[in-house]
């Protein structure tokens, strides 16, 4: 019965959803006030239906109700609890409720905290996202749904859950994703609350600004999963593959990422307004957009979901109302709207704008990377695949003056900069960042013009200027010390941010550069050095999990002197009921380097097929991904963003005095 | 012309839309075959049943046949066997292209050519043998060389040994008689006529 | 990133002394660099999205034999990429063709790129003459612009929650 009371549950919420599009935006076409005041009600109302639905499939799923096809699917009684409860979203139709539950909770948190907001505004921004919440509570209740029965006849027994979502990774990573996803659908709604309302004074940039922050925040924390979860679940050693879900994710993230830059330059100084209002359609329109792709089924992808073209059609008509709908009134608004600020060529604002420059067009080749080979296809052109020697080829080209114009931005006051002032900074900023790159390669006994070399020199001037901007600012205050208490906590948020990318940079760079691999087959006692490292596999046991047997190695691994650093454990699992084999790499981690072995299959002879990787600075990567979430946390802590009021001014006015 | 420019992200998006539908209703997986109107690659196979007798193109000229990639291993495979059975009978010339799996030395085995002729005759016995005769291809070169991705494929071959059609997938009476048998009998019609 | 660069470096990591069989012997790091670039720009024609390396479809095993096998030969880049593509076609390379067609896929992005640069210098020539007078002006209101619109911006905000 549970699983009824879920669907019933979800029923309700589209019921709420359907009021929450109509009644608050009926007053604020009307003036309606008691319209008007319905909407948070219904809002913390929907999300608490949704919520009920929610917990709803995941009891089918710990009980293993296999009447329910879902839980059928994907899951299976031998299942441990913790990964019962992640296979309740390892679905498709599972992964929608999720999505559901986020979109509501979204919109109840909106609901909740925006008192500050004046009731007409309120009211906008909560009905728009009522009408997308009835696009996904609809999809899911009538096209994919995720309490559907089989009766009279069901297994005994379910299918279980894909292996490769059986993992720590699967527990974290979509929650994540799927809240920075449809967090941008909180952008998305002050901007169309904007554009109904024909108002663009920078109010609504002001507003729109904490949330954008913390939809960004989430996603970069997803994405940053996914490619850790990639890297150790797969056994590849591979921590991004360009493939379209991938790519999915990370579209939006990169548009999210010039939202952000250009809705600080709306706010402080009143200008790229119709710019900031199309990036923040741009945002959640290609949340919706990579959703469509991942279910859709047109692209081929090796993480996408079963692919059903009713489903497709209904998400098509629901991105040409959502998407279309948004951009028409946009075009229909926008005409208007006249910026009056005046700012010269070397200025914050053109900074700001050449960082959204640059960002769109990396947003404009991720995006022909993964639907041109659909393009020329439909133009009747053949098939074709874009992959990694495309990408890494533009981003090579995109991030070099991205990253100097990373590094220089902070620094640059708004309206104007007299060059003259930074050239003393900046020179000493190139000497450091020079004699840091050499140094470094220098202790690696590699001096050479090669892609490390760029990484780091890019890498140091992004980190060292922040580094040094800071300092600069503080000392602005009179002491550091002083200055310390006094700078915004959003200014933190950036410099963290942005030491973030050149920590990202440095081991993107690194790795690519100096990762080693080697397939070898070993038997027990065998060793092989690499980069440094001895090898030496000390012995193969079966394994027995609750769900899967394989067989387990043991690899020790010694350093150049002889000293023991690790003993690794790899598996070779094999799932009985899904009948797929899994690598369970071991994986020992460095901040210098990561030591990677995947256990391969058995070959004659009494051996082992083992892939073994060196891969030298890859939590960078990760780490870059952490620092650039920390200050976006850093920066949603900024009081401003929670008085926004007159109190503020003074405080503003110093720090624009100083700026 | 200012007031245009604000159209410019409807026109993309719509146009995008229209890629998206046409993309919905075509399989993504499908790809155009670089392998047909060219001869059959040159090779010289055993045959799976009389290994001491050995392929080569030329002995397949005279007549268009259908060359079906298979293998006992491969549930679609097998399926198909009975269908293509009866096309045999209505006079469609069928040869074999057997793919065999790389050993895999997990399961203890290993290649044994007696225990797969067994294995074939005992599978084409229960399901029916569409096969004039089938070339055994241990390595898997010839498949590879006419651009195999798995099993099961088949190839239209025409009498001057061109390869005219590539199907990935498998023959059911469906495919048949919508997208091979015109190409086939298009093709069995202008034999011998060169 | 970029590829090509690796294979420079690659050669400063000493040479391991194989106690191990190498499961695929290359008589020089080029040719283990070569192999490792080439199966990992190689597409999987059989499977979802990978490439061959890290695919275990039996297609993607001969592949990488097959292209093991030509650089061992001496073969170079170019004759394992147009082995491969005269046979599963362009589908099979990560890195498309360059024809009219798909020079879009560079040329629309170095497009965009000089476009809304073009745009924005257009605007910095409108502004150039307005500006020095207006930054005259408000040098003479001692209070910068940034501050002033701040002060409107809070001002604003303030209307709106008395409204309602």
């Amino acid at each position: 019965m549970i699983a009824e009371y879920g669907q019933l549950a979800l029923t309700f919420a589209l019921a709420l959803s359907i009021l929450l599009a109509i009644v608050p935006l009926y007053g604020s076409f009307s003036g309606n006030q008691r319209a008007l005041l319905q909407a948070k009600p219904l809002a913390i109302g929907l999300f608490i239906f949704c919520l009920l639905a929610k917990l709803a499939l995941v009891h089918a799923f710990l009980t293993s109700d296999f009447t329910v096809i879902n839980v059928a699917t994907n899951s299976s009684s031998i299942l441990p609890w913790y990964y019962q409860i992640t296979a309740s979203f390892g679905s498709h139709e599972g992964s929608m409720l999720l999505w559901i539950l986020m979109l509501s909770g979204w919109t109840a948190l909106v609901a909740i905290f925006s008192k500050g907001l004046p009731l007409l505004m309120q009211g906008r921004i909560l009905g728009v996202l009522g009408l997308i919440n009835i696009g996904f509570i609809a999809f899911s209740l009538f096209m994919s749904n995720p309490f559907a029965r089989s009766l009279p006849f069901y297994p005994v027994e379910g299918m279980d859950l894909n292996p490769l979502l059986q993992d720590f990774g699967m527990i974290i990573h979509p929650p994540l994703l799927y809240m920075g996803y449809v967090g941008f659908a909180v952008s998305f709604a002050f901007a169309i609350a904007a554009l109904i309302g024909g108002k663009f004074d920078s109010t609504w940039a002001r507003w729109a600004r904490p949330w954008t922050l913390a939809a960004w925040l989430f996603l970069t924390l997803g994405i940053m999963f996914g490619s850790w979860w990639a890297y150790h679940e797969l056994g590849w050693g591979g921590w991004w593959f360009w493939d379209p879900v991938e790519n999915a994710s990370f579209l939006p993230w990169l548009v999210g990422t010039a939202l952000l830059h250009s809705l600080a330059v709306t706010e402080k100084r009143g200008t790229f307004k119709s710019w900031t209002v199309l990036l923040a359609l741009g945002a959640f329109s290609l949340s919706l957009v990579g959703a469509f792709l991942v279910r859709s089924g047109v692209l081929v992808s090796v993480h996408s979901f079963a692919a059903d073209p009713d489903r497709g059609i209904f998400l098509l008509v629901f991105l040409l109302l959502v998407i279309g709908g948004s951009l028409a009134l946009y075009a229909s608004r926008m005409n208007s709207v006249r910026s009056q600020a005046r700012y010269q060529l070397f200025s914050r604002e053109v900074m700001l704008w050449g960082n959204n420059v640059f960002l769109l067009t990396a947003t404009l080749v991720v995006f022909l990377g993964t639907l041109f080979p659909l393009f020329h296809k439909e133009l009747g052109l053949g098939t074709i695949s874009i992959g990694e020697p495309f990408f890494n080829q533009m981003f090579y080209y995109l991030t070099i003056p991205f990253a100097l114009l990373l590094g220089l931005g902070p620094w640059v006051r708004w309206k104007q900069q007299p060059v003259k002032p930074l050239l003393g900074p900046f020179s000493l900023i190139a000497l450091a960042s020079l004699t840091l790159a050499l140094g470094t390669l220098a202790a690696m006994q590699s001096i050479q013009a090669n892609l490390a070399l760029l990484g780091l020199l890019l890498g140091a001037w992004v980190g060292l200027s922040a580094l040094y901007e800071l300092y600069q600012r503080l000392s602005q205050f009179g002491s550091v010390s002083k200055g310390a208490f006094k700078l915004h906590a959003s200014h933190y948020g950036m410099t963290i941010a942005h030491i973030g990318f050149a920590v990202l940079v440095v081991g993107v760079a690194m790795t690519k550069t100096y990762s080693v691999e080697r397939d070898v087959r070993m038997q027990i006692n065998d060793s092989i050095s690499l980069a440094g490292y001895q090898f030496t596999l000390l012995d193969v046991y079966p394994l027995q999990g609750a769900n899967f047997g394989g067989e387990a190695a043991e690899i020790a691994v010694h350093n150049s002197k002889g000293q023991l650093i690790s003993q690794l454990h790899a598996e070779k699992r094999f799932y009985q009921i899904q009948r797929t084999v899994m690598t369970e790499s071991a994986v020992h981690a460095r901040l210098s380097r990561d030591l990677y072995v995947s256990l391969g299959e058995a070959l004659p002879g009494d051996a082992w097929a083992l892939r073994l990787y060196v891969k030298p600075f890859v939590r960078w990567i990760w780490l870059g991904g952490l620092l650039m979430a920390l200050g976006a946390l850093v920066a949603l802590l900024d009081k401003r963003y929670r008085r926004g009021s007159s109190k503020l001014t003074a405080a503003n006015n110093s720090e624009a005095a100083n700026a | 012309m200012r007031k245009l420019m604000f159209y410019v992200p409807l026109v993309l998006f719509l146009t995008l839309a229209l890629f998206l539908l046409s993309g919905l209703f075509s399989n993504p997986m499908e790809r155009e075959s670089v392998t047909t109107n060219k001869p059959l690659p040159a090779f010289s196979l055993p045959d799976l049943m009389q290994p001491a007798k050995r392929w080569q193109p030329e002995q397949l000229h005279g007549e268009t046949f259908l060359l079906n990639v298979w293998g006992t291993w491969c549930p679609t495979c097998n399926a198909e066997l009975s269908y293509m059975t009866e096309l045999k009978q209505q006079g469609v010339k069928i040869i074999g292209l057997y793919y065999v799996l790389p050993v895999d030395p997990l399961l203890g085995e290993s290649f044994d050519l007696a225990l797969l002729q067994a294995d074939v005759s005992n599978k084409l016995q229960q399901r029916g043998n569409p096969y004039q005769f089938n070339i055994l291809d241990a390595d898997r070169s010839l498949s590879l060389d006419l651009g195999v991705s798995g099993a099961p494929e088949t190839f239209i071959v025409d009498s001057n040994g061109i390869v005219r059609e590539h199907h990935i997938g498998d023959i059911n009476p469906q495919v048949w008689r919508n997208k091979l048998a015109p190409l086939y009998q298009k093709w069995r019609q202008q034999d011998g006529t060169e | 990133m970029k590829m090509l660069l690796r294979f420079l470096t690659i050669l400063l990591f000493a040479m391991p002394a194989y106690a191990t069989e190498e499961a695929l012997q290359f008589e020089n790091e080029t040719q283990r660099q070569l192999y490792q670039q080439l199966t990992a720009e190689l597409r999987c024609p059989q499977c979802q999205n990978q490439n061959i390396a890290d695919s275990n479809a039996v297609v993607s095993v001969d592949m990488r034999q097959k292209t093991y096998d030509m650089i061992k030969q001496g073969g170079n880049r170019d004759d394992v990429l147009d082995y491969m593509i005269n046979r599963y076609g362009n589908f099979v390379h990560y890195q498309p063709p360059l024809n009219r067609y798909t020079l879009l896929l560079w040329l629309a992005p170095l497009l965009m790129l000089l476009a809304l640069v073009a745009l924005q210098l257009k605007r910095r020539r409108q502004q150039a003459d307005e500006f020095s007078t207006d930054a005259a002006a408000e040098a003479a209101s001692g209070q910068s612009g940034s501050a002033k619109l701040d002060a409107e911006l809070d001002q604003l905000i303030e209307q709106y929650r008395s409204k309602k």
